[in-house]
């Protein structure tokens, strides 16, 4: 949703962060030197210099349309199947790169663990951006479902290689030694 | 998960050692990390090689069956030959002649001759049977061109230079005589002295030539008990001898076979104390001379008198009081005799003198003086050998060695001036230990900070304050020490090691080497260099004690000081007494350790501690009573607390008998069980219980399948090794029962047939390795025992003996080994992580360090993907010898009698010290050096790559900046 005012307009004010930001909080540019597109300057070729805040474009029809509706749905369903499409994909990597332990599987691994763990993160995120569908909550769960499936398949191809902890030998190195009941010496008669 | 995580680090590991494989030393490692001395034990004969004047050695043969040259500059060996152990090897005469020394070995077995400048054997010659009685070189001084050996029922005469025999032939009446002596002057005849004792004296002469017997007489003596020891061969053929009994010298003629000729002491002027056997002390020292018509005469424990024989008549030169030790030696054609006294008394350590006298006259010769002084810790002096030379203005100058009960060798230059000693008794180091090394003073300081108790805020604050002051202060110290010396050359830095300057390293691989020897000599050693440190001598020790060493106090509990006790039991007796010591210092310790009036059949260090920081020690003796040491209230008191769980052993091997005792709370002990193993049918070797100080990290071993096969880690388990009686090959056999040391229970029992000891045994974890003679194959054979408690821990958190219901499983597996061996023992580190190696010291003087993993009974015989898993090597019967595992590359160390192993401060280095003839000090690393960069770690290519990759970020981070500057700007 463009804002009408601010697409032409030659007075920008610069809050970019950066050292270019530090020598000047703002600027007025009262002559029409636009720095931010080529295009915007098109229409002011000449030297004619328009007032402050004119736009020579017409501004956009901002009325939601019923196409658009569909079109925002359609892309809200395909950021909540994401993770479930990338399952057959996962599974081919999995198979691929078998379970032997060096350090391309262990890569792969990580990323596949990693991932889902960072979208469940970024869930409100996710969230917000499905905020304008109708089917919101379904898509959420849905969303929801696709990575926590894609982590269980990381955590299987872990057991698969060994890298989780559920032996009795991976607690091995906790167990202290037993404390000694009774003092014993001697030998033979010297 | 932990297993693949090991999995993945190994891997890393693995790659690591692909990119640096060290499989033995560097070139420039040799004698970094360790060092070997070589002995040669206690003298028995010692001649100088007098052939050329400026000649710089002594040929030297030992108790210990050794016969090498010393060199007089330094100290240090020539060169050195070792001979079998035992009777087989024993040296029974040498002889020196020019370049050749004639060597009789065996029990007059194997006539040898060596030649002396590089130590090659000229030649060798196996004699007839028949025990040896004495070795004499036929001739006149440069004219010396037979050997002639006396045995007992021949004598035979052998070419000087080639071995080959002259002639041998049967004594006369050889079963009723005993003939002892032989005796020539090169001029024809051969004298043969024989003895019927307390009856008379038999002369046989035989013909150089033909071996003809030329005359043949008896003279009466019937007061004689022993020929060599009374008599000798004075001037030209008069045998003196001396009478104990009637005081008096006896005189023979040999070349007129007349009546011995009796002369009183009393009548030639000589007093002999009371009480006091005379002995005719010393003679000619060099063989191949004809003998000195002057000789000492012993009359008192400290009086020698000196004897001319003139004309018939005896002469007394000179009275001798106090004189310790005589001797005689020759240069050109004089002969002097070198006498020892003691200076002053009444000085302590008392300074000694040695001075020259003229053989012929028995005047003092000028500027002859030589003072030293004794080692206080060392013994009295016991022999003296003698090298005199002419220097330029003719007169007589020398060097002499002093041997001393200690079986130390000093070599001593006029005026008294010690160029080197040898401590001969380390070649027969009973045992030993390795204790670490106290802190430095700052760090004590540092130490005690934390010990005392808080008293304020602010004191405490001062205090840190002032002792981190004297640490800043060190340190800088010991950074211009470091400045300092780096400018030096390498040759002038010298790392003297004294007591002053002992303290521990960062990583604790310094420490002190506690050694007892045979002698009754203790030394400590310092273990980075080799040097002697401290040494005591004890002088009240019996030659056949049995010794047991403990360290009551280490040095982690300062500022009490650490603190060894040595047990000496005289094994005739039973008594038994305790030397209590510093073993840094190697100083007597102020406290009194108790007398034992009792004989003592054991004793047993507890993990009890006084107040004081001390373990306690238990003494069994003979009634079974206990006592303690230190036995303060305290220790009382914690003793009767914990008396019901005191268990002691005892192994009797005469009688096959072990017994178990539990000690009660009044300090007398109750027999809780007993085990025979008939004594007529096996007899009990050694028993082998766990190291106190051996830590074991892993409870157990994952499987192939990775569930867990857990340890069975019974600290009370002994390992007991038995032979059998019956040495016939098809019916001996070794035992070896493995039995709970609190309640007696046998827990396994093995008994390999058709084998036969020596067996070599090392009991660690729970695991058991031996090594026998298997008389069926004639090879040696090892043979290793686990012992598991199952896939299931009884109890994770105690380990009682009385509450064990399960028996172990039990698995072996026995392997073929090349070599035989003299010595085993396993490394040992801090914490049990790093793999275990078996050290073994191999008769061919290298040192084995054989990876465990091959002695592991689960080694499969059928390759699985299981066994694939967990690393199993597969099954073969033999263990291979690689090059590269021996740990002393070409450092040979002759007879290994016992190998020591003691944790570092590091977990994956080891310190191991070989000990026999010789002294080995090196470290193992059995898993690399995981925890330690490289000696030769590229500091400065790291840095520098670190410094670059800095500085490179900080431009291009600038870089960056700028041109994003512009790009905004576009």
């Amino acid at each position: 949703m463009a804002s009408p005012g601010g697409q032409g307009g030659a007075l920008t004010t610069r809050e970019r962060g950066g050292g270019a930001a530090k020598r000047m909080k703002w600027a007025l540019e009262l002559s029409l030197g636009n720095t931010r597109s080529r295009s915007d300057r098109q229409g002011g070729q000449g030297d004619v210099v328009y007032p402050i805040g004119y736009s020579d474009k017409p501004v956009p029809d901002t009325s939601i349309q019923e196409t658009d509706k569909n079109l925002v749905e359609k892309r809200c369903w395909d950021v909540a199947l994401g993770p479930l499409k990338q399952i057959p994909m996962n599974l081919f990597i999995m198979y691929m790169s078998g379970n032997t332990i060096s350090i391309f599987p262990i890569m792969m691994v990580c990323m596949m663990a990693w991932r889902p763990i960072q979208a469940l993160m970024s869930m409100s995120a996710t969230f917000k951006l499905l905020e304008s569908s109708s089917q919101q909550w379904l898509q959420g769960l849905v969303y929801l479902i696709g990575n926590l499936l894609a982590s269980a398949l990381a955590i299987y191809k872990c057991q698969s290689m060994g890298l989780l902890p559920t032996h009795s030998s991976d607690w091995l190195a906790f167990i202290d030694p037993p404390q000694r009941m009774e003092i014993m010496g001697g030998g033979m008669v010297l | 998960s932990a297993a693949a995580m090991a999995k993945f680090i190994l891997l890393f590991l693995k790659l690591l050692a692909i990119l640096y494989t060290v499989q033995a030393v560097f070139e420039d490692q040799v004698g970094k990390f360790d060092w070997k001395q070589q002995y040669v034990g206690s003298v028995r004969f010692a001649h100088f090689d007098n052939q050329i004047q400026s000649s710089k050695k002594v040929l030297v043969a030992t108790e210990k069956n050794v016969f090498a040259a010393i060199n007089t500059r330094t100290g240090e060996l020539f060169w050195r030959h070792v001979d079998k152990t035992g009777p087989e090897g024993n040296i029974d005469a040498l002889l020196l002649q020019g370049q050749d020394a004639v060597m009789v070995v065996g029990d007059g077995r194997i006539l040898r001759s060596w030649e002396v400048n590089v130590g090659g054997l000229n030649w060798e010659m196996v004699l007839d049977s028949g025990s040896f009685q004495s070795a004499s070189l036929v001739g006149h001084q440069e004219h010396v061109k037979y050997v002639a050996v006396l045995k007992k029922a021949a004598i035979s005469l052998h070419y000087l230079s080639n071995g080959h025999q002259k002639w041998i032939e049967n004594l006369p009446e050889s079963d009723s005589v005993d003939y002892q002596s032989v005796y020539s002057e090169g001029k024809g005849e051969v004298f043969v002295l024989g003895l019927v004792p307390h009856s008379h004296i038999t002369v046989v002469v035989y013909s150089i030539d033909d071996g003809e017997i030329l005359k043949q007489f008896t003279v009466e003596a019937p007061w004689m008990p022993d020929l060599q020891s009374s008599c000798s061969v004075i001037g030209k053929g008069m045998l003196t001898c001396v009478d104990a009994g009637s005081l008096s010298l006896n005189m023979l003629d040999l070349h007129a076979h007349s009546e011995m000729n009796q002369i009183p002491l009393q009548s030639i002027g000589l007093e002999v104390s009371s009480g006091f056997r005379p002995v005719l002390v010393s003679s000619q020292p060099n063989a191949a001379r004809p003998p000195l018509s002057e000789f000492f005469l012993q009359i008192g424990p400290d009086q020698h008198v000196l004897l001319q024989l003139n004309k018939g008549q005896i002469l007394t030169l000179r009275d001798f009081k106090p004189a310790m030790l005589v001797s005689f030696a020759t240069t050109g054609e004089k002969t002097v005799a070198a006498v020892m006294s003691p200076k002053n008394k009444t000085v302590n350590p008392p300074f000694l003198c040695i001075n020259l006298f003229s053989a012929e006259t028995g005047r003092r010769l000028l500027d002859t003086t030589l003072i030293f002084t004794m080692d206080p810790n060392g013994g009295k002096p016991e022999k003296l050998y003698v090298q005199a030379f002419l220097k330029k203005d003719d007169s007589v100058g020398y060097r002499v060695i002093v041997q001393t009960e200690d079986h130390q060798l000093t070599f001593i230059q006029q005026p008294g001036r010690v160029l080197w000693t040898r401590e001969e008794a380390l070649s027969d180091v009973v045992t030993m230990e390795m204790v670490d090394l106290p802190l430095t003073a700052t760090q004590a300081e540092l130490e005690g900070e934390f010990g005392k108790k808080a008293d304020g805020l602010m004191s405490m604050v001062l205090k840190r304050l002032s002792s981190q002051l004297i640490l800043l202060q060190a340190w800088l110290s010991h950074l211009w020490k470091l400045f300092y010396d780096a400018r030096q050359p390498r040759s002038q830095v010298k790392n003297e090691v004294t007591i002053e300057n002992l303290s521990r390293d960062e990583f604790n691989l310094q420490k002190m080497m506690v050694m007892v020897t045979a002698s009754g000599k203790l030394f400590g050693i310092d273990s980075k260099t080799g040097t002697i440190v401290w040494k005591h001598y004890l002088d009240n020790v019996p030659s056949n004690a049995a010794f047991k060493l403990m360290v009551q106090r280490t040095t982690a509990h300062f500022p009490h000081p650490p603190q060894c006790t040595l047990l000496i039991k005289d094994k005739d007796t039973g008594l038994a007494t305790l030397h209590v010591f510093n073993p840094i210092y190697g100083k007597k310790s102020h406290v009194t350790p108790p007398l034992l009036p009792q004989p003592i059949l054991q004793s047993m260090l507890l993990p009890l501690m006084d107040q004081d920081y001390a373990k306690v020690l238990l003494l069994v003796d003979d009634q079974y009573k206990v006592s303690a040491f230190p036995s303060t209230k305290n220790v009382l008191q914690q003793l009767q607390d914990v008396a019901s769980s005191v268990f002691f052993f005892l192994i009797d091997a005469n009688q096959g008998r072990l017994s178990g005792y539990r000690l009660r709370t009044d300090l007398s002990t109750e027999l809780i069980w007993e085990v025979v193993i008939p004594a007529e049918v096996q007899k009990i070797v050694t028993v082998n219980g766990k190291k106190a100080n051996e830590h074991v990290h892993s409870q157990g071993r994952v499987m192939g399948d990775r569930s867990v096969l857990y340890k069975y880690l019974n600290p009370n388990l002994l390992a007991l090794v038995t032979e059998s009686t019956d040495q016939h090959q098809e019916r001996s056999f070794v035992g070896i029962i493995l039995i709970d040391g609190v309640t007696g229970r046998i827990i396994h029992e093995a008994v390999q047939r058709k084998a036969r000891g020596p067996v070599h045994i090392v009991h660690s974890e729970n695991w058991v390795v031996y090594e026998y003679w298997s008389t069926k194959s004639r090879r040696v054979e090892f043979s290793v025992i686990e012992l598991y408690e199952g896939m299931e821990l009884y109890n994770s958190t105690v380990f009682s003996s009385l509450d064990r219901p399960h028996a172990p499983q039990v698995l072996q597996q026995s392997y073929i080994f090349p070599s035989a061996i003299s010595a085993m023992d396993a490394t040992l580190t801090e914490k049990g992580i790093t793999s275990r190696h078996l050290l073994i010291g191999l008769p061919s003087g290298g040192i084995l360090s054989l990876p465990k993993m091959f002695l592991d009974p689960r080694r499969p015989e059928i390759v699985s993907e299981q066994s694939r898993e967990e690393n199993l090597i597969p099954y073969a019967p033999e263990l291979p010898i690689r090059t590269e595992w021996f740990i002393n590359y070409n450092q040979s160390v002759l007879r290994v009698r016992g190998i020591h192993t003691a944790p570092s401060g590091l977990e994956s280095t080891c310190l191991v010290v070989a000990y026999g003839l010789d002294i080995y000090q090196t470290r193992v690393y059995p898993s690399k050096q995981f925890d330690v960069l490289k000696d030769d770690y590229d500091y400065m290519l790291i840095s520098s790559v670190l410094l670059a990759l800095f500085f490179a970020t900080m431009i291009s981070k600038r870089l960056a900046e700028v041109k994003l500057l512009n790009r905004a700007w576009r």
